[in-house]
């Protein structure tokens, strides 16, 4: 079964006053282990699917699963417990916490999740390693580069080892060399633990290194290509 | 962590975060000055009427509503041990008092006669320094009067003052005294209607027949808390033939006053407290704003509401009482020093209040009231405050948040 499914979404913003249509009828499924992305030109609706797939919004019409869970069941607040055992997130602005250190941004998801300080010291520390940004543990996100800051968003997505991982243009702020590096390394921990990715995004550089990639124009999916990489 | 986020929060802008504790500083500081200058001459006020009236009345059941002699007991010296028997009760002044007519020559006057031991009434109030012309009690049948009455009757020290009065059980009193000094109380009312002999001279006056006659004790503790277990255990021994009266009832006058000044200074200084409010309240409301995005992010992450509503009462509430233990460590000191070393009162105040009994100082109160509820008036404000923040929370869209 696959971990996504998402059936005939339609999402419409401001429904009252000027609607905006911006997803039109959206069929779309996602197998473990994927290393997707869905672009398309601006405005086509690529954020709104993926906070939709992501749990944070849900559709106006159509239904979304994950694993069988259809989403539009829960009340908000079990929405949120969802996302906190299911979903990693990745944001184009790292959003990390800004007064907490890397290994506490890494940790925070653990402590929330009520893991004991203990173990979640051990495997926070064991992914910002993966992550290769271990030296940094102790660095607030103003003492980061932009680069850095993306690296331990990744990790603190990571850490609870979550069904699959969405990232909104998780490259648009970052140089070239950072890109590339943070590419790499995503495409390892797909491989590493089968973590499911799904990237929303306008970078070549990212679609370069796709598995799979879904178009969306005018909220709808036009094209669906898989690559052998 | 939810507190370590907190506390690093409000440091992440520690500007705004002081200027918030600022404002609660100083109304506090400011409200703790003025109402502890004005609690603490009320208290002096209070104290000086309770060393009158003393910490408790006993007389006979009903005298406290209807003064009337016949309300009088005979000291049939059970009560006398029933006090010594009670180790926190530190003085008892016997009364006896009584309305009669007073007339020197021409001139006669309603006047109110008091029974007093000499010796404790000027402990107890130091009556003996009142006296402006003449001398204090010392033998029988003399009296002293104050200086209205005197110059009302046209009366002299040395002159006789002629009394004719209710005694007890329907006898008239009467009898011939001497005036023997003068005195000059605080009160019109006492210097023109008071006249005080010795006690064995009030009781002979009163009923010649049988010794004793009193109507009243006043009760003086060791300390002040022990005033409704003394009243209890009191009103146990002598029966439901006499009542126990605390100060709080016989001075009920005064103390409505006190309330009614302490109110008035209350609402001055609730105009502080807005300032207060004020400034905990932009302080939040900034705070809340510019944490949108974070917050946006632990709910996207899977933080739920509720522990974010913990983390931003917490933070409204560290501002607050970082403004709180701030002033209360500057404060404290400054009222102690002042309750322990009070200004001086000099002049005509300082007669004055030599006249009403009262230490010529302004001190300063310490009540631990005072503190409390100060405090806690800006802890309320706080959590008014805080609802701010809490509402923002629970109500927010995670998405229209991102997208500032
Ligand atoms: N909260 C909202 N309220 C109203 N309209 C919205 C809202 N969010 C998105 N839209 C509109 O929905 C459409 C799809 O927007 P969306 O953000 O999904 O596009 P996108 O493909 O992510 O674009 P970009 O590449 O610029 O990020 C756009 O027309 C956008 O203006
Ligand atoms: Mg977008």
């Amino acid at each position: 079964m696959s971990i996504i499914q998402a059936k005939n979404i339609y999402k419409v913003y401001n429904e009252t006053h000027v609607p905006v249509h911006a997803l039109n009828g959206v069929d779309l499924e996602i197998e473990k282990g994927e290393f997707t992305a869905i672009v398309g030109p601006s405005g086509s609706g690529k954020t709104t699917l993926l906070n939709i797939i992501g749990g944070l919004d849900l559709p106006t019409e159509g239904d979304i699963f994950i694993e069988g869970t259809n989403l539009k069941t829960l009340s908000s607040r079990q929405l949120i417990d969802f996302r906190l055992h299911n979903i990693g997130f990745v944001f184009q602005a790292y959003n990390l916490i800004p007064v907490l250190t890397a290994l506490e941004n890494t940790e925070f998801i653990l402590e929330l999740q009520g893991v004991s300080k203990k173990e979640r010291e051990k495997r926070a520390m064991e992914i910002l390693k993966t992550v290769d940004i271990a030296d940094k543990r102790d660095h607030k996100p103003g003492q980061l580069s932009g680069g850095q800051q993306q690296r331990v968003a990744v990790a603190r997505a990571l850490v609870s080892q979550p069904k699959y991982i969405i990232a909104d243009e998780p490259t648009a702020n970052l140089d070239s060399k950072s890109t590339e590096e943070l590419l790499t390394l995503m495409k390892k921990m797909n491989e590493k633990f089968q973590t499911t990715f799904v990237f929303a995004t306008h970078d070549q550089r990212v679609m370069d290194k796709a598995r799979r990639i879904i178009t969306i124009e005018d909220g709808k999916a036009v094209k669906d290509e898989t690559f052998e990489r | 962590m939810l507190l370590a986020i907190a506390w690093r929060n409000l440091w992440r802008n520690g500007r705004r975060t002081v200027i918030g504790a600022a404002a609660v500083f100083m109304a506090l500081v400011l409200s703790l000055l003025m109402l502890s200058m004005k609690y603490g001459s009320l208290e002096q006020m209070v104290s000086a009427g309770v060393n009158q009236v003393g910490d408790l009345q006993v007389h006979s059941a009903g005298y406290f509503e209807n003064k009337s002699i016949d309300h009088a007991f005979f000291d049939n010296k059970n009560v006398d041990v029933t006090f010594k028997k009670i180790p926190e009760i530190k003085r008892v002044v016997p009364h006896l008092e009584t309305f009669s007519l007073a007339s020197y020559g021409k001139q006669t006057k309603g006047i109110m006669v008091s029974g007093i031991d000499p010796k404790l009434e000027d402990i107890q109030s130091g009556l003996s320094k009142k006296i402006i012309k003449g001398h204090y009690l010392e033998k029988g049948d003399e009296v002293l009067i104050g200086d209205n009455m005197a110059e009302f009757l046209k009366i002299n020290v040395g002159d006789s003052i002629v009394l004719l009065g209710q005694g007890y059980r329907g006898i008239t009193a009467y009898g011939i005294y001497k005036v023997a000094g003068i005195f000059h109380l605080p009160s019109l009312q006492m210097n023109s209607s008071l006249l005080y002999m010795n006690m064995q001279d009030a009781q002979s006056f009163v009923y010649p027949y049988q010794k004793g006659l009193l109507t009243g004790f006043s009760i003086y503790l060791k300390k002040t808390s022990q005033l409704k277990a003394v009243q209890k255990q009191v009103g146990k021994d002598l029966g439901k033939d006499y009542e126990i009266i605390p100060w709080q009832t016989i001075l009920s006058n005064l103390l409505e006053t006190v309330a009614t000044s302490k109110a008035g200074t209350q609402v001055f200084v609730l105009i502080l407290y807005v300032v207060a409010a004020f400034g905990i309240f932009s302080t939040i409301l900034m705070m809340t704003m510019e944490k949108r995005k974070q917050y946006a992010v632990m709910v996207s992450i899977g933080m739920n509401r509720g522990r974010l509503v913990w983390m931003s009462i917490l933070e409204t509430f560290m501002v607050s009482i970082i403004g709180v233990v701030t002033s209360l460590a500057v404060a404290s000191p400054i009222l102690f020093y002042m309750h322990y070393h009070p200004i001086p009162v000099t002049g005509n105040l300082a007669e004055m209040y030599l006249q009403y009994n009262i230490e010529p100082v302004m001190p300063f109160s310490v009540s631990p009231y005072l503190f409390i509820s100060q405090t806690s008036i800006i802890l309320i404000l706080s959590f008014l405050s805080a609802l701010y923040p809490v509402i923002y929370v629970l109500k927010f869209n995670v998405l229209n948040a991102f997208r500032h």
